[in-house]
């Protein structure tokens, strides 16, 4: 017992002088503004099409201010778990020096499939580094870019009758509420943002339909989906699933279909590896929930080659 | 004897409360429990004055939260009331223009809405010595201002002078605590008002008068805010104990003790019933003047003057002890009654739903360790990891040996075989350590809303630093025993409190004004937090980062959507002066020119809409406090 004073006066000496060593070294682990300059150029020098940006720690979107803005840049919760399969190489601008950066466990998630450049280049306390990306997957075709030669109507299931939602030039507008529409826009799903169409269910037996013409055949087809916001998480009597698919718009064959259960939250993906002697076709792509008032879907569609890994 | 027994003391005066210790070459007051001379009441006011200089030095950078801004208005409701009580008294009292200044937002009393109100009126419209926000916010600067001075009697009489000045210095040293000292909200207010109903509890040992005051204040804590609705709970225990000891050589005076006790037993048994007979709507309707309700409550005040007046005469320790319980009991509710207008004319309706609306309080969501948390049931640990996260470690851990230290006396006092290892855990500790506990543990409650930061516990905090403060003169003193001569206690325990005060004044003056914001050592500061998947910040206030550039670069007559701000804020900073008065509301990015997001893990749709509507993912500036974005920029190209 006569040891405890001693205890409690070293544990209280220890906690003064550690808390007064953080206060001394945390400015030592912050970039400043020059650092970010320096990095911005480096990478308006160095950076090509199809190269991204992934930051760690995910949340230090300072960087957003200084990159050059035509480099997709990546930060929130998924970094270091995303496959960026769009991107060829990425460039990892991460901050080892921070307290709780986690650059072990950022680094076990991250590295898988990808190759270093080269050694990490030092801006202050910034470390730039390339990676070649061998979770990336030539595109053949992505819904969201090609909605503009897509033919968009509400298909009635029970009476097969189409209704038209013509292009205005940046949207396909139905008629009927607002939200029926069909545009690429920026949509959060689980926290994260998804570039996406969006594609709300009109509800009841009815169908929201885009059309794609002449969709090249590949390794791959992918459909990937989430509900938006925070109205993934809602459960109840009022929220009934979402369904999701594609079709071969010729043969009605489903190619691929997902069902979004009330409460689920992120991004779901289904895959459809190509068979042989397969040509283009119109790809049917459609959302439906019986009650839709809650089921804010936004999707998309893509025809990916194989994995950029195999090639290397 | 068990530890709760061992809550005895030889005296009722504050100075027994622990026992005496050597003096150790420095003046017996500043290391052992003292009472108030002349030269402690005159520290404990120059605490209060500098807490107050500071607040009021400090707060012109400070935001106005969501609530805060509401408060604002709703003051300003309340002056209205007040001048036409000066100019049309009897139209004030009418239900009509009671209701047209006091039904906005009537989810809380008005004790303190009324202050700055009053406030606003005298310094900023009457004497123009400061800006509006300021004058709102002085009363508020006083309330904060009495928790040092309180905790530097409190801590005095318990365990010395050291001690409470260690103790009165560092509440104001966590900044999450001056941040909230500053707004012109309710938070702090209660848990000064809840220091100064255990304190006036304390004090009522030793004379009767502080025990009526203590039911004065209890009603005046209602009336700051309803978590003072649990301190009587707190304190029945403590008094009962007292009580009980105080009348077992006095059997009338035990003989009145039961029949108090039996009489708010079967007051409480009656309302019961009646609930039960009547049903929740019908026992609401049927509260009326003449009613089974009213009687019942006459007669829990009439028998508890009674039983007092019978208690005194047959055992006065015992009459002390519950004198502050009877004083609740009576003052509580009808200081709560009288100091709100709104209740005049519907008091049991109006009261029924205030209470009601904070029953089933809605959940906003919480971003803890990861996860957002929308709905309960919540972490069961959330409360103690949210502390240790956010008072500076230096303050956090001396406020943990210091609980431990009193906790582990008393379990060690249990059995006979370690009795004799420990001193008695005198009554103080024990009241101070319980009220050090009770805020956290309802809080912690898996079902309780778990949302603005720390300040639902607030009033866990005063007691806090008194053990802290106990625990870092302990220390102190018990380096000096390993040096010679003894005569070092004074100088180690000023540098072992200057090492421990550092580094908490470091880290405030590194992230003010963003108080939501900070974090301590042992979360890795607000980058650490961030990694941890903490909620970073709540409620809009650092959006007072972005305004400068704002104002700087928004064309004449912009539309300005500033994300979470509403409207009253919005005004506020016209009002103010730190927002440009030409510069329009914005309900959303699609109307707007510019836009400052508040940077929050739930709202991160937020930003993409932005994205959405601007067509861009690029900001032009923003407010990033220690690498961590906080207000995020956008201009529509």
């Amino acid at each position: 017992m006569r040891a405890l004073p001693a205890l409690e006066l070293v544990a209280l000496v220890v906690a003064g002088l550690l808390a007064l060593v953080f206060h001394w070294r945390l400015p030592h682990t912050l970039p400043d503004e020059e650092d970010y300059r320096q990095v911005g150029k480096h990478l308006s020098a160095h950076a090509r099409p199809g190269d991204a940006v992934v930051l760690q720690p995910w949340w230090t979107d300072r960087a957003r201010l200084y990159l050059p803005p035509t480099l997709p840049l990546w930060s929130d919760v998924h970094n270091a778990t995303r496959d960026y399969v769009e991107a060829e190489r990425l460039w990892v601008l991460s901050q080892p020096l921070l307290p709780r950066s986690d650059a072990a466990g950022f680094a076990r998630d991250f590295l898988p499939g990808r190759t270093p450049e080269g050694p990490p280049v030092r801006f202050g306390t910034l470390e730039l580094t390339a990676y070649r990306n061998g979770r990336h997957r030539h595109e053949a075709f992505r819904a969201t870019r090609a909605v503009a030669s897509a033919q968009v109507y509400l298909e009635d299931l029970r009476s097969g009758e189409r209704t038209s939602c013509p292009w205005d030039g940046k949207a396909h507008r139905c008629p009927g509420p607002s939200h029926l529409y069909v545009a690429p826009e920026w949509r959060e799903v689980d926290f994260a943002p998804l570039r996406c169409l969006w594609m709300h269910a009109p509800g009841g037996p009815v169908r929201l339909v885009a059309e794609f013409p002449d969709v090249p055949s590949s390794a791959l087809l992918r459909l990937e989906a989430g509900i938006v916001g925070e109205h993934a998480v809602q459960k109840g009597p009022r929220v009934t699933p979402a369904h999701l698919g594609v079709d071969d718009a010729a043969t009605g064959e489903a190619l691929l279909q997902l069902t979004l259960a009330p409460g689920t939250e992120g991004l779901e993906r289904v895959d459809r590896p190509a068979r042989p002697r397969e040509g283009p076709r119109t790809l049917k792509v459609w959302t439906q929930s019986d009650l839709a008032e809650l089921r804010w879907d936004c999707l998309d569609v893509a025809a990916l080659g194989a994995p950029a890994q195999e090639g290397y | 004897m068990s530890a709760v027994e061992q809550l005895k003391e030889a005296a009722p005066s504050p100075s027994a409360d622990v026992p005496s210790s050597p003096a150790m070459g420095a003046p017996t007051s500043w290391w052992a429990p003292s009472p108030l001379t002349r030269v402690d009441r005159a520290a404990s006011w120059a605490l209060f004055a500098a807490a107050f200089t500071a607040l009021l030095a400090v707060e012109q950078a400070v935001g106005f939260t969501r609530d805060e801004s509401v408060y604002f208005a709703a003051a300003q409701s309340a002056s209205r009331w007040f001048q036409l009580l000066w100019t049309h008294p009897a139209e004030a009292f009418t239900d009509a223009a009671i209701v047209r200044a006091w039904d906005f937002n009537h989810e809380h009393p008005v004790l303190l809405k009324s202050l700055f109100g009053l406030s606003h009126l005298l310094f900023h419209d009457a004497l123009g010595w400061v800006r509006p926000a300021t004058a709102y916010r002085l009363p508020a600067f006083a309330f904060a201002a009495l928790i040092p001075l309180l905790v530097y009697r409190m801590g005095l009489g318990l365990f010395g002078r050291a001690a409470a000045l260690f103790a009165a210095s560092s509440f104001l040293l966590v900044p999450r605590h001056l941040f909230n000292g500053v707004l012109a909200c309710f938070d702090v207010p209660v848990a000064a008002m809840w220091l100064l109903v255990v304190y006036l509890f304390w004090r009522s040992r030793e004379d009767a008068r502080w025990g009526l005051l203590s039911g004065l204040a209890f009603g005046l804590a209602l009336a700051t805010k309803h978590n003072a609705l649990f301190l009587p709970l707190v304190l029945l225990p403590f008094a009962a104990h007292q009580a009980w000891r105080a009348t077992a050589a006095a059997p009338s005076g035990r003989h009145t003790l039961v029949q108090l006790a039996a009489l708010y037993t079967v007051v409480a048994g009656l309302f019961g019933l009646l609930a039960l007979i009547l049903g929740p709507v019908g026992f609401q309707r049927r509260f009326v003047l003449l009613s089974p309700h009213t009687l019942l409550f006459l007669v829990a005040v009439v028998g508890t003057g009674v039983l007092l007046a019978q208690l005194r005469t047959r055992a006065d320790g015992a009459f002390r002890a519950v004198l502050p319980l009877g004083a609740m009991a009576v003052l509580g509710p009808a200081v709560f009654y009288l100091h709100w207008p709104y209740l005049w004319h519907h008091p049991v309706d109006r009261a029924a739903w205030y209470l009601r609306f904070h029953a089933q309080h809605v959940h906003y969501a919480w971003f803890y360790l990861g996860t957002l948390l929308r709905a309960p049931p919540f972490p069961l640990a959330y409360v103690v990891v949210k502390t240790a996260l956010t008072v500076p470690t230096s303050l956090f851990v001396p406020m943990v040996t210091g609980l431990l230290a009193v906790v582990g006396r008393a379990l060690l006092a249990l059995p006979a075989r370690t009795r004799a290892w420990v001193r008695p855990v005198s009554f103080g500790e024990a009241l101070v350590a319980v009220n050090a506990l009770v805020p956290i543990a309802i809080i912690s409650h898996p079902q309780v809303p778990h949302f603005g930061g720390v300040k639902h516990w607030l009033p866990a905090m005063p007691f806090l630093v008194l053990l802290a403060g106990a625990a870092v003169v302990r220390a102190g003193r018990s380096l000096a025993e390993r040096t010679p001569g003894r005569a070092l206690a004074g100088p180690l325990v000023a540098v072992l409190s200057v090492l421990l005060l550092a580094p908490a004044l470091w880290g405030t003056w590194r992230v003010w004004p963003y108080g939501t914001a900070a974090y301590s050592e042992l979360a890795g500061g607000l980058p650490g937090a961030a990694s941890l998947g903490m909620q970073r910040q709540f409620w809009s206030s650092h959006v007072t980062g972005v305004l400068p550039w704002i104002n700087t670069h928004a064309p004449h007559g912009a539309r300005v959507y500033l994300h979470e701000v509403n409207g009253y804020s919005f005004r506020d900073y016209q009002a103010n002066g730190m927002l440009r008065p030409d510069l329009r509301p914005a309900a959303g990015p699609g109307d707007s020119h510019i836009a400052a997001y508040q940077y929050h893990q739930e709202f991160r749709a937020h930003e993409y809409d932005i994205w959405q509507a601007y067509g861009t993912t690029h900001p032009v500036t923003g407010l990033y406090v220690d690498e961590t974005p906080q207000v995020v920029v956008y201009v529509k190209p």
